[in-house]
């Protein structure tokens, strides 16, 4: 064992996050830590980083009681994370953000340029990262910015590497990219801790699996000696399973219409939507598919080409303007991007459509309350009060409001850019059956996901996006996995005649 | 036991906003106490502090930084800030002043005064507006452009008056009457509190005050569901600019005087009141019942330390010390 935590607790505020959990890591292993979004995976996660100090409970690293007061302590011990966010400085260079803070880097007030290209090179060669040392972070994506944080991880000679959910914001190429990486790690004996809610790559990578549930270890399984719906079910507490959508007709007319739309991000883009259809929107990161949803709200203008809703052509200039033509959009980043974390859950709900529950600017509350009510209900959004900050929901919760935001307009088009990222299985399940009610109402709604079943489960055609470009349309019915990443990634040339 | 279990328990159901209210109204509380205790007595036994014409001072000395600070409260909630309004109030006892004693457009006295203190408030809401639409559509940091503002309209103000006090005599001419009219301490402190109910309904009621908090809290989130942010800190600061003109009229009738060297260090005063009443500089929180609060703070505080015979010097420390206490009060419990 290389790492014991036994009855670990913690309490934030008088609220128990953490209570009696307990965990044990063999070296070489990769093993999961499952629970769905308030479970106290990341909290856990923390403590052992060193980033949060726990309330109480035994510590052991190799066999040996330690104190960790700090990430520092951590560091010392060969214990690393790597967050959800990556805590890079993304206007330092690849080789500064590996020193920064590393006791394996010798410094002494001056630091000489050649030193820290000397120092980082052997890890980015280690992580197959090509840019060199004295790029800066914020010019590169996010799958390379992952690489700099595994490098900055194993130049702190780290035995122990926590990954919090690091695929959240990946596509599959460079999903692929890090579990080979991993592979290479566990072989060289660094045990990984590895956070997500994504059965198949636990399936994949994983050895061993721990569930976490209200705080508490649940239990830890070996990871062929378990099923996914074993899981799920240690994960909520309840059986699980998983339905499938039945396709709806979208013979209607058109609700909304793209023909050779041209933005700076966007290069001839046309498709259409029709009313009670769900349009797919498959992609790598930077692809182009929040693009559509930039242009469709009027934040990128048009350089060319037109929008047409309803069968009227339409200019939006402004995000208040689309909402006004009848367009919804959930931004993909719902901390950075939607929500007002300090506000409350009814404000955040209903900040997009206050007009028509006041009179002359005066806000009449019990009519906004009212209001909030029937998304709030249709979504099973789970509160103790609506007056409460929407910082105290859990993440699947929090996405409910937002998507609460988008259903109050009765709008006619609505674009959900991933909606379903990092949040947990029962709260997928709620959005799944939500987006099929709204096709069923007769909605157009496009669908943006880094997760390919899901847009094969709801969607019935699916657009697939590269370089600002759609590379193929295909038949969600008809299609597979496989078929959409090599469309995303591939030369158009390949895939000349799947189109 | 029971009884503070009980306290703890239904504390816990108020929501996080009114817990903040409730904690500086209870250090307001706490100052009240220590200057009662150490105020002195008068020759009849009783307490100075609490004699009325004492505490209706303190509220009139409060009202015109007061008046400032209720709009440089929703300035700050939308994460702005407005360092020109001292220079506003300059400006306006200037202009006040200037139009009352070198202008005679041969008006009644009544329409006379209601002109001058129009043309003052004009001026200073288009000063204010100004910032704020270069705030808004260059999208300039706040901070830069209310520091120019601080410094250009305060020469504008010298500028206007050539430099020298503009006097408004104790006569029976205009200027005269204007200044017996505001410079009573029902009118000074009738003004601020009419004027804090209106930005506490403003702020609590309606859509704009909504907006200004959004606005704060998320810029992003803001303007993706579809808020016209560059309509908010237009207003925001034009109502900044307004309250400094009307404290600048209520100061120039109290003083007998436009003086283009009033004002100086108002905003940081404002500032200070608003950061005590637990609005948060970066914006997003933050009420008006807050701000006043943090206003009489500072007020009362000023009075016993006065009541005292202490050095005003040591009244400027014990006030940064103050402020230092009531942030990390506001810092404490929370989560990290």
């Amino acid at each position: 064992m290389i790492l014991q935590l036994s009855d670990i607790s913690k309490r934030f505020d008088g609220v128990r996050a953490l209570q009696g959990a307990s965990f044990s890591l063999v070296a070489g292993d990769v093993h999961a830590l499952m629970g769905e979004n308030g479970a106290g995976k990341s909290t856990l996660a923390k403590i052992i980083a060193g980033t949060i100090a726990s309330d109480g409970g035994e510590f052991l690293v190799e066999g040996s009681p330690v104190a960790v007061r700090g990430p520092q302590d951590a560091q010392r011990l060969g214990i690393s994370i790597i967050y959800q966010e990556l805590d890079l400085f993304p206007h330092l260079t690849v080789a500064e953000n590996l020193a920064i803070g590393n006791h394996q880097f010798k410094e002494s007030g001056f630091v000489r340029i050649t030193d820290l290209d000397h120092f980082a090179q052997p890890f980015l060669n280690q992580v197959g990262l090509t840019c060199g040392p004295r790029c800066e972070v914020r010019t590169l994506s996010m799958g390379e910015r992952q690489l700099v944080a595994i490098a900055r991880a194993l130049s702190m000679r780290a035995k122990i590497i926590l990954m919090d959910e690091p695929t959240s914001a990946l596509f599959d190429d460079s999903v692929e990219r890090l579990f080979n990486l991993i592979g290479a790690l566990k072989s060289q004996g660094v045990a990984i801790v590895y956070v997500s809610h994504k059965m198949d790559e636990i399936f994949r990578i994983c050895d061993r699996v721990t569930v976490m549930r209200d705080g508490k270890t649940i239990g830890t399984r070996a990871i062929h000696e378990v099923s996914s719906a074993e899981l799920i079910g240690m994960m909520i507490g309840r059986e699980w399973q998983a339905r499938d959508r039945k396709p709806s007709k979208s013979n209607q007319e058109a609700v909304l219409s793209f023909s050779g739309v041209k933005t700076a991000k966007l290069r001839d883009v046309s498709f259409d939507l029709h009313k009670g259809e769900v349009l797919g929107i498959a992609g790598l990161l930077g692809s182009g598919r929040t693009e559509i949803g930039f242009a469709l709200m009027g934040l990128d203008g048009l350089q060319n080409g037109r929008i047409d809703l309803r069968g009227k052509a339409m200019s939006i200039k402004s995000v208040k303007k689309a909402i006004d033509a009848g367009i919804r959009w959930l931004p993909e980043d719902r901390k950075l991007d939607g929500l007002m974390m300090q506000m409350t859950i009814l404000e955040n709900g209903t900040i997009s459509d206050l007009a028509p529950v006041s009179w002359l600017g005066f806000i009449n509350r019990r009519r906004e309350l009212k209001a909030a009510m029937s998304p709030f209900d249709a979504l099973s959004l789970k509160y103790s009060s609506t007056s409460l900050a929407v910082n105290t929901l859990s993440g699947g919760n929090q996405q409910k409001v937002l998507l609460s935001r988008c259903l109050l307009g009765n709008p006619d088009v609505v674009f959900l850019d991933d909606p379903t990222r990092g949040i947990d299985v029962g709260a997928k399940e709620d959005i799944y059956q939500l987006i099929e009610q709204l096709a069923s109402q007769g909605k157009g709604i496009l669908l943006v996901s880094s997760e390919l079943p899901e847009l094969l489960r709801c969607c019935d055609q699916i657009l697939v996006m590269k370089e600002g470009q759609i590379a193929a349309t295909v038949n969600a019915g008809q299609t597979t996995q496989q078929e959409i990443l090599t469309l995303a990634t591939h030369a158009p040339a390949v895939i000349g005649g799947l189109n | 036991m029971k009884a503070s279990g009980a306290i703890i328990s239904s504390w816990k159901q108020i929501s996080g906003q009114n817990r903040d209210v409730l904690k500086t109204v209870g250090a307001l509380a706490v100052i009240c106490i220590l200057a009662v205790l150490l105020s002195p007595k008068s020759a009849d036994g009783s307490y100075i502090f609490l004699q009325l014409g004492n505490l209706t001072d303190i509220l009139r000395q409060v009202s015109i930084v007061g008046i400032i600070s209720l709009a440089m409260n929703f300035v700050i909630l939308t994460g702005g800030i407005d360092l020109s309004v001292g220079s506003i109030l300059a400006l306006s006892t200037t202009v006040v002043a200037l139009v009352l004693t070198r202008w005679q457009p041969g008006l009644s006295y009544s329409l006379e005064i209601a002109l001058a203190v129009f043309v003052a408030l004009a001026v200073s809401t288009a000063a204010g507006t100004l910032s704020g639409a270069v705030i808004a559509i260059f999208d300039v940091q706040p901070f830069v452009v209310t520091l120019a503002g601080m410094i250009g309209i305060r020469g504008l103000a010298k500028w206007l008056s050539s430099n020298a006090n503009v006097d408004v005599g104790f006569g029976q001419d205009v200027a005269s009457r204007f200044a017996e009219i505001f410079r009573g301490k029902a009118v000074t402190i009738g003004c601020y509190i009419v004027l804090a109910i209106i930005f506490a309904i403003l702020l609590g009621r309606t859509i704009f005050g909504r907006y200004v908090r959004a606005v704060g809290d998320n810029e992003r989130a803001a303007l993706y569901a579809g808020l016209p942010i560059r309509r908010i800190k237009l207003w925001v600061y034009s109502l900044s600019g307004l309250l400094a003109g009307f404290a600048g009229v209520l100061y120039a009738a109290e003083n007998h005087q436009g003086n283009p060297n009033a004002g100086v260090g108002y905003e940081l005063d404002a500032i200070a009141a608003v950061v005590i009443g637990g609005t948060q500089l970066s914006g997003g929180k933050g009420t008006v019942m807050g701000t006043i609060v943090g206003t009489l703070m500072i007020g009362v505080l000023t009075n016993m330390l006065r009541l005292n015979n202490i050095d005003s010097n040591v009244e400027m420390m014990v006030k940064g010390g103050i402020i230092l206490l009531a942030v990390a009060l506001q810092k404490q419990g929370k989560r990290v």
